[in-house]
């Protein structure tokens, strides 16, 4: 289906109108059109504004100034960046750890006992709820004298810790209530691809005494391969777009620690220290780049399975 | 089926996992009890440190009450719904229409506009925000629900894109074939053929975009500022500004804001759980 | 009157050719049949009469017209798609008006012939149903009734019975020659199945890699294949061939010696041969005689028996290795690992040349 065929030359002498000789190639772009119209207004053409506008600096109403590369040799040397940076990095890698917990979750889960169904869904609940609201329950989670978890570390530990306030732990501490959500998202992707392998290969695998981790390692996983393909793209698109926890939980605090890039070049951009549209621009350039870099390996994935 | 059933396992692990089972899920859910807790928790007893005990009273009336009495959070609620439906309406009607397009005809540029539509729907959002709140100003729609709409509804569509092109790709061609050659014309194989069998997926990206949109929080404080357009996401954010170490209330107030999505994906859990492992089960 | 003619049609993907020339001309009212091996260019070379596919080059015409780039809607051909293509979300009745419905008829002239379709093809209790609540044969007829309502002066159907069972595969095909006989249109219908070629067929064309190979009636086919594809393709069980060597005989005959050693002489029938060369003999095992020594004899050693009541079969190992297959009376019997004796009768013998051409056809039929 996906072979190209070349258009057919509609030649003078077919009957009936131009609409009705063109009408399969025409079609296609008709219906098209709508959709394509929006994407590019506001996704496609604003990609490239984005660069466009890194190369100035603008405040957003006053005439932009042209300073070529200005932006980006100032972010060379601005340590909030290299924050940034290093914690986006962080998230990235820590994120990840969603995959395989939500491998261990769907495992856990996959039996048929009675109410599992249930369970499953009630599981899966931490997704479904805004990460304002996810932000929300984890600052009173760990809220210095009454949190939950410093509650915890106190009686544990015999010191409390105050997490959002203190520089080494904040990153840490948000990104564990990113993973919450997270992993419920994998633990369902896992589940369903634990359902669609063929209980036979299974049953085979058995009596071919695979158990326990030869048979998840040899059997199960290799035929989970799709849905740990997929649940790798929305874990590392989402340690990416890592905004909202950073936003709600610590406002970027204490002092600047706990930013990431999309937080970094919205302060930038809009908030109260001014606004400096072209800088913000150029920061997201920057986590665009390491972004491309991810998104080519997924596109190449996906269009040579098309191809194929 | 992997793991073996616990139902063949010894009585004594049948009995282990069934009494993990809760244990693991009240653990899982921990953070979100104890907002479900505080919510209904009278004031006074945090303010005598009782965070975590049994609730000296039931106070969910009075808590919720004054959420709604003493906050915007109705008019934030309203808003949102002004944002959210008309945002599924627009993406999905959309990318029925691509998504047919894309997944119909054979032409040159095919793979290329549909991964047009992939890849931006992979990229970090963040890169759109100057032009695209530059030109939601010039166009008079800063600080309106129909400016975050629009925006919604032209990145939703990449999604949705995806989704629909692959739906209708599962659809046996020939019933596209066997129209084409009783005369039917394009628009009425879509209108009369493919729309109907679309049902599920519409049903299934109706739930995720009306979830994804709701929980939007970027463009709600980007695209937004006054109460009047504020979604409840952005305007929960402002109240726990207001309500500093109210807990109760804010507690109150999160679980409002969640209740629409959560009560969406109860209601369609089927449709939500399918639409959210599309390409999980196959390459 | 809906004659269809191709001339010179291909179809290429870039490089590749699908249908390397095709030359063919259906008589108004014939049923022409496809056949060939899977990967063959037949369901193809349908597609494009039906416009599903674009003509690389060449010609088409139906009814003296040419269609060759005209779109499918206009070509007055309706199709049966080997899936049936019915519309899940319609009832029967929706399903068989629809297109009428979509091209603009009037109500009345869509029920009326709504009415004459299901009632020539048993479908009047089933019109209020879905698809999805009908059998396997039902939706067939259901596919077929979609057809008929058009009244298209050729019908074209692709594999429409390979997704029934056996029986009722038998039965359908019953019905479609009937359905023929009554509508006296003109039918193409692709197949794989070469006993439905042979029972259905006014003509058949004999798909190759995207070639013709043969086209002829049914027993033509099965008497005087053109080539070594053909005989091997027409007629089941399929055609022993032995490797052997003819030499020229005086009075236009020629001897061809057997691998076992025996020699059989053929009647010519004008085919000349200079001087000794590699052959390959060809015989059906229909007209192997178990037990007689008629024109040419070959021993072998019995591998396999199979016994079917009506008819037995019989698969040896030749002596000088190669196999043979041999259908006997349903009443004989052999031991596994006996040796038997199997009569060649020189007249149902055919000889293909090193480059699988035909030099002698049997003469059973003359």
């Amino acid at each position: 289906m996906t072979a190209i065929a070349p258009p057919a030359v509609a030649e003078a002498a077919a009957p009936g109108g131009f609409w009705k000789r063109h009408q399969r190639r025409l079609a296609p772009w008709l219906f098209l059109a709508p959709g394509m119209l929006f994407f590019l207004i506001y996704v496609i053409v604003p990609i490239f504004q984005s660069i466009w506008i890194s190369f100035y600096d603008w405040d957003g109403l006053s005439p932009a100034t042209w300073i070529g590369f200005g932006n980006y040799s100032e972010l060379w040397t601005d340590d909030a960046f290299y924050t940034s940076l290093w914690n986006n990095l962080l998230w990235l890698v820590l994120y990840l750890a969603a995959v395989p917990l939500g491998l261990f979750a769907a495992l856990f889960l996959n039996q048929t006992v009675t109410g599992v169904r249930l369970y499953k869904s009630l599981f899966f609940f931490p997704f479904v709820i805004s990460q304002v609201v996810v932000g929300l329950i984890f600052s009173w989670f760990y809220a210095p004298n009454f949190g939950l978890f410093s509650e915890f570390t106190e009686w544990v530990t015999g010191r409390e810790i105050a997490v959002l306030a203190d520089e080494r732990y904040v990153t840490l501490g948000i990104i564990v209530a990113g993973l919450w959500p997270q992993i419920a998202y994998c633990m369902i992707l896992f589940l369903t691809g634990l359902n669609n392998i063929n209980p036979e290969q299974i049953e085979a695998a058995r009596m071919d005494n695979a158990r326990g981790w030869r048979m998840l390692w040899h059997i199960v996983l290799p035929q989970l391969g799709p849905a740990t393909f997929i649940a790798l793209v929305v874990t590392v698109i989402g340690a990416l777009r890592s905004f909202d926890l950073v936003s709600i939980m610590t406002d970027g605090g204490p002092y600047g620690s706990s930013r990431v890039l999309s937080f970094y070049m919205y302060e930038q951009a809009l908030s109260e220290y001014g606004f400096r549209m072209g800088y913000g621009a150029a920061i997201a350039v920057v986590l665009f780049a390491i972004m491309m870099v991810f998104i080519s390996v997924f596109i190449v994935r996906m269009f040579s399975q098309e191809r194929a | 089926m992997f793991p073996a059933p616990v139902a063949k396992a010894s009585p004594g692990a049948r009995f282990a996992y069934s009494a993990l089972l809760p244990l693991a899920l009240i653990v899982w859910l921990l953070p979100l009890i104890g907002v479900a807790v505080t919510s209904v928790r009278p004031a006074g007893d945090l303010a005598a440190g009782n965070y975590f005990g049994i609730p000296s009273g039931f106070a969910g009336v009075e808590n919720y009450s004054a959420v709604f009495q003493n906050s915007p959070i109705g008019q934030y609620i309203l808003n949102s719904f002004k944002v959210t439906i008309p945002t599924v309406i627009g993406a999905v009607a959309l990318s029925c229409l691509t998504g047919f397009a894309l997944a119909v005809y054979r032409f040159k540029l095919n793979l290329t506009v549909f991964f047009l539509f992939v890849a931006g729907n992979f990229i970090p959002f963040q890169i759109l925000m100057v032009p695209v709140r530059d030109l939601t100003l010039r166009a008079g729609l800063y600080d309106t629900t129909l400016g975050l709409v629009l925006f919604h509804v032209a990145f939703q569509t990449g999604f949705c894109t995806l989704f629909m092109r692959n739906f209708i790709k599962a659809l046996p061609f020939a019933l596209i074939e066997s129209a084409r050659v009783e005369g039917v014309s394009e628009w009425k194989i879509f209108r009369h053929i493919v729309l109907p069998l679309m049902r599920p997926a519409i049903a299934a990206l109706s739930v995720l975009i009306f979830t994804f949109v709701w929980n939007d929080y970027f463009w709600a404080t980007v695209l937004v500022q006054g109460s009047h357009a504020m979604p409840v996401t952005a305007g929960l954010y402002s109240l726990n500004g207001q309500w500093i170490a109210a807990w109760h209330l804010v507690s109150a107030g999160s679980i409002v804001a969640a209740l629409p999505p959560v009560a969406m994906f109860f209601l369609m859990q089927k449709h939500f759980i399918a639409g959210l492992t599309l390409g999980a089960t196959k390459g | 009157m809906a004659e269809v003619n191709l001339s010179g049609v291909r179809k290429d993907f870039g490089q590749v050719s699908v249908i390397k020339g095709v030359d063919l001309a259906v008589k108004d009212g014939e049923f022409c049949v496809f056949v060939g091996p899977s990967g063959c260019g037949k369901s193809t070379l349908l597609r494009m009469i039906a416009g599903l596919e674009d003509i690389s080059a060449g010609e088409l015409r139906i009814g003296g017209a040419d269609v060759t780039r005209i779109g499918p809607s206009d070509r007055g051909v309706a199709m049966v798609f080997q899936s049936y293509a019915l519309y899940p979300h319609m009832t029967v009745r929706e399903n068989i008006g629809f297109g009428l419905r979509m091209t603009g008829h009037p109500k009345e002239d869509i029920q009326r012939r709504t009415a004459k379709a299901a009632s020539m093809l048993q479908l009047q209790p089933l019109l209020d149903r879905k698809p999805s609540q009908l059998s396997g044969g039902q939706r067939q007829r259901v596919a077929i009734g979609r057809a008929i309502v058009r009244e298209p002066e050729v019908f074209l159907f692709d594999e429409p019975l390979s997704n029934l069972d056996a029986a009722l595969r038998v039965q359908m095909r019953a019905e479609i020659a009937t359905l023929h006989h009554d509508l006296g249109a003109t039918m193409i219908y692709v197949t794989h199945d070469q006993v439905e070629a042979m029972t259905m067929a006014d003509k058949i064309v004999v798909l190759n890699a995207g070639k013709v190979e043969q086209v002829g009636s049914p027993l033509e086919l099965y008497h005087r294949p053109k080539n070594l594809f053909v005989a091997g393709f027409i007629g089941s069980p399929k055609m022993n061939f032995l490797k052997a060597v003819a030499a020229p005989l005086p009075e236009g005959r020629i001897g061809v010696h057997l691998p076992g050693g025996g020699t059989i002489a053929l009647d010519a029938r004008g085919a000349r041969l200079l001087q000794e060369e590699p052959v390959t003999l060809g015989i059906r095992p229909e007209h192997l005689e178990l037990g007689q020594a008629g024109g040419g004899q070959l021993t072998g050693t019995l591998k396999l028996a199979e016994y079917l009541g009506s008819e037995t079969m019989f698969f040896l190992a030749l002596e000088n290795g190669g196999e043979l297959a041999v259908k006997a009376d349903g009443l004989a019997k052999a031991a596994i690992g006996s040796t038997l004796c199997v009569g060649v009768p020189a007249r149902a013998c055919h000889l293909f040349d090193s480059e699988g051409r035909t030099l002698v056809n049997g003469d059973l039929s003359a």
